[in-house]
């Protein structure tokens, strides 16, 4: 890294977070860490069962091996600290007036129980924000119900936008729901912080898993609002013809040939199936293919797998990717993560970044800056913390002596 | 207690549109910004044509598509190709905090509105370019949408079931979540910097990379592990059953997810305990999940007898992680939770009457955040916007009108 970037303050610089390790909070925490903020993990003494989520390096379970943990946690802090002791309680109220933000995923009633909810931690401290990320929200009849991903997408009704239709509906990968919530958390915490650097004054911001996948229904919700049809699901079909996943030589591309603002595409792509010599092209040139009516139709979609399918499985995915772009069509290749790997794109943009994993030596590539803010960069702070690594640093700074941290740590208490 | 909202004062001349553009504008509107959405009759928002419409009546200003992602903006017209346009903008730029758009690289440029000409108006400006793949780098002149973006990251791929054609999660899922919390975040940190230091800068947001940043723990499975994924259904990593079950019905199903062993148990009792659950052999969710495949047949068997709805509140009473797989009509009119939080905002629309729009998944205990006023008409505030904020005179606006600048 370089000095200058060393330098190049963060915009969230000065913020400091307090985040009591859970699924729902840890992308949260690592938005506000990278940007600047100073976001301390907080975890039981045991540590957090984020540590336990695979894959782990070398496919071997342990405290510091979780990748997705090792992923999810850069640019923290660790402490350790046992909230459902009275003691930490009361340390935790001392740690809370050090700071500007609380983020938590607990199910709601417990910081109650911990006597470390809102209304206490504000009574504290009147400028604190609290973000709590939980299944189904702080209040109604499902606030105490288990949310999983899985359950969050099915009642956020996205679950049953996906899959194929002979067969039953099939869920995003990658626990996007615990992930939505948490990027949701990251927007609502910073609009709460706008509030509390303009007046002084706090909040509580109380975030749904379920609602935040909600707002992924595209226009299902308008569908059904507007002209009393439900949608489902439809992977395997095209769209519109021309739209879909199609095969080819090593694998699939997405074409856009028509539909939603793409119906300017449609010219630019019967050209260049005219240019590729595609056998029975010429049933794609009447005037009805640029009509959005025609286009819907099952007869146009079978007309277009019969003349373009079977040429695309003769082509390789890099090069209906590249000269379809070359063309000014939204072609996409249906990469592999290998893919992402050599995608020169993301290399052009330094995208990947190297971290030391301190434990076991590796090396540890992951995904790096999400955007580029040319004033305030993107920053890396450094690998997830190990279990319990800032406790002498952050304890002391509070005033506690090293006695008092011995007996703590003996207690159990950290 | 403030009952501020969070974005007051906060001004946005937003060129975004059609999906991921238009949805992060709606996040910071909501929040209190004054969006001003810059259309023309020339380079209609796609979305204004995209169904589904009020009653299947097709018109500009009848989309649902358009309308949801649109609340609590305003909408001037403006033909940027006119020569005189510009002028116009920069009197609107030079009262604005943020300029939006999610074009490819190169077309603000042909409008004279890219960062450098921009910055010269507005000194302190915030700009977001969210274009596809960045402005830099070999395929930055790349378009694509939300599916491209799903496709191009991997994320396609690695949604479906082993052995078929990728199937995605049936929409452009990108545009909905991933980009624009990604895009709202990164402006109000820009907007913290800026209140801090009084300096603006540039967002260069390339719309595949948020995507390909939620997929850390699998780029890293394959960078350490040599372990390259794939789609799975919905298997979990270790737990099962974990995935979808028939009940009764048409098209109805439940999510069930038994994070652990004593879930299993409180399963087998609310299912009546049936004679195969208690075999030794599923007690344990290492045997579960290697058997998940058999396991997951024979519990489909089992709640296929069963209302979604009544099992969802039977095993939740129980603890056991499970919801209905809710259709659009159930998250409309079933869903109590999302009833409770009134996440559903009717609002009455000149042409379109009252319709549904999507609150933001978030409430404050003390801020004001809602929405304020439905999708605008295509123009419904050109004068207002023009006279009382840019400061145009009557002449002035006879003259851009009679030119065919506010086409």
């Amino acid at each position: 890294m370089t000095a200058i970037a060393l330098s190049t303050p963060g915009a969230l610089e000065g913020l400091r977070a307090l985040e009591l390790a859970s699924p729902f909070t840890q992308y949260c925490g690592k938005m506000l860490a990278e940007l600047g903020a100073e976001v301390i993990l907080v975890e039981p003494p045991g540590g957090a069962l984020v540590r336990q989520i695979p894959p782990f390096i070398g496919g071997v379970p342990g405290t510091e091996r979780s990748l997705s943990y090792n992923y999810f946690n850069t640019s923290k802090q660790g402490i350790t600290l046992d909230l459902d002791t009275e003691q930490g309680q009361a340390l935790f109220h001392k740690l809370a007036t050090t700071v500007d933000i609380v983020l938590e995923g607990d199910t709601p009633g417990t910081m109650s129980r911990r006597n470390c909810d809102y209304t206490r931690l504000s009574a504290i401290k009147p400028a604190i924000v609290m973000t709590s990320i939980t299944g189904f929200g702080q209040t109604g009849p499902w606030a105490s119900y288990e949310a999983q991903d899985l359950v969050a997408l099915a009642t956020g009704g996205f679950l049953y936008l996906g899959g194929f239709p002979d067969a039953p509906p099939v869920g995003a990968y990658g626990n996007q729901a615990f992930l939505g919530a948490a990027m949701y958390g990251a927007v609502g915490t910073l609009l709460a912080v706008t509030n509390m650097e303009a007046t002084g004054q706090g909040d509580h911001v109380d975030v749904s898993m379920q609602e935040s996948m909600v707002t992924a229904l595209e226009n299902a919700v308008q569908f059904y609002d507007l002209e009393g049809k439900v949608k489902k699901r439809h992977a395997g079909e095209q769209r519109w013809a021309g739209t879909a996943v199609f095969e080819c030589k090593d694998g699939y591309i997405y074409m856009m040939a028509s539909g939603i603002g793409a119906n300017k595409f449609w010219p630019l792509s019967l050209q260049w199936m005219i240019d590729e010599k595609i056998p029975g092209v010429e049933r794609l040139m009447g005037e009805e293919w640029h009509q959005a009516e025609y286009v819907i139709q099952d007869e146009a979609k079978r007309i277009f797998a019969e003349i373009f399918g079977p040429w695309c499985k003769t082509q390789l995915k890099k090069y209906l990717f590249e000269e379809g772009q070359r063309r000014h069509i939204p072609m996409a290749a249906i990469n592999s993560v290998a893919d992402l790997l050599s995608s020169p794109q993301l290399a052009a943009r330094g995208f990947f970044v190297d971290v030391q994993h301190a434990a076991t030596g590796t090396n540890l590539r992951m995904p790096g800056p999400p955007y580029q803010l040319l004033g305030t960069p993107w920053r890396l702070r450094g690998p997830a913390p190990e279990l319990g690594q800032d406790n002498e640093k952050v304890y002391r700074s509070m005033g506690i002596s090293g006695q008092e941290l011995t007996r703590l740590a003996k207690e159990g208490v950290i | 207690m403030s009952v501020r909202k969070p974005l007051e004062g906060v001004r946005v001349t937003d060129f975004a549109w059609i999906g991921a553009g238009s949805y992060s504008t709606k996040i910071l509107a909501d929040a209190g910004a004054d969006v001003i959405k810059i259309e023309s009759s020339t380079r209609i928002d796609s979305l204004r044509l995209g169904a589904p419409y009020k009653d299947g009546i097709k018109g500009v200003n009848r989309s649902g598509y358009f309308a949801d992602r649109n609340s609590s903006k305003r909408s001037i017209t403006v033909n940027m190709k006119h020569p005189q346009a510009l002028g116009l903008l920069r009197r609107l730029i030079e009262k604005s905090d943020v300029i939006a758009n999610n074009f490819t690289p190169g077309v603000m440029e042909r409008f004279g509105l890219g960062y450098e000409a921009v910055r010269n108006m507005k000194p302190d400006i915030i700009y977001l370019g969210m274009s596809m793949q960045g402005s830099s780098g070999p395929q930055r002149h790349y378009l694509g949408y939300g599916s491209s973006m799903a496709s191009v990251t991997g994320f396609q791929q690695l949604t479906g079931i082993p052995g078929r054609e990728p199937a995605g999660t049936g929409t452009n899922y990108p545009d909905h979540v991933p980009n624009p919390c990604h895009a709202a975040f990164a402006v109000l940190a820009a907007l913290r910097h800026r209140r801090r230091t009084g300096q603006g800068q540039r967002i260069d947001f390339a719309q595949t990379e948020p995507m390909v940043a939620l997929l850390g723990p699998t780029i890293l499975d394959l960078t350490v592990n040599g372990h390259l994924q794939d789609a799975r259904g919905n298997d979990h990593d270790t737990a099962a059953p974990y995935g979808v079950f028939g009940c009764t019905g048409n098209e109805r199903w439940i999510a069930i997810c038994v994070m652990n062993d004593a879930q299993w148990q409180k399963l087998g009792a609310v299912l009546g305990q049936p004679a195969w659950m208690q075999e030794s052999r599923w007690a344990n969710e290492v045997a579960r999940h290697a058997g998940r495949v058999e396991l997951g047949e024979r519990l489909h068997a089992e709640t296929q007898g069963w209302k979604a709805e009544d099992l969802m509140q039977a095993l939740q009473e129980q603890g056991v992680p499970a919801g209905v797989v809710e259709n659009a009509k159930d998250v409309i009119e079933w869903d109590p939770q999302l009833a409770h939080r009134g996440h559903w905002v009717p609002l009455d629309h000149a042409e379109m009457g009252r319709t549904l729009y999507n609150c933001p998944p978030f409430r404050f205990a003390n801020a004001a955040v809602e929405l304020t006023r439905p999708a605008p008409l295509m123009g419904e505030h050109t004068v207002e916007v023009c006279r009382d904020l840019v400061g145009l005179d009557q002449g002035e606006m006879e003259l851009l009108s009679a030119l065919g600048v506010f086409e």
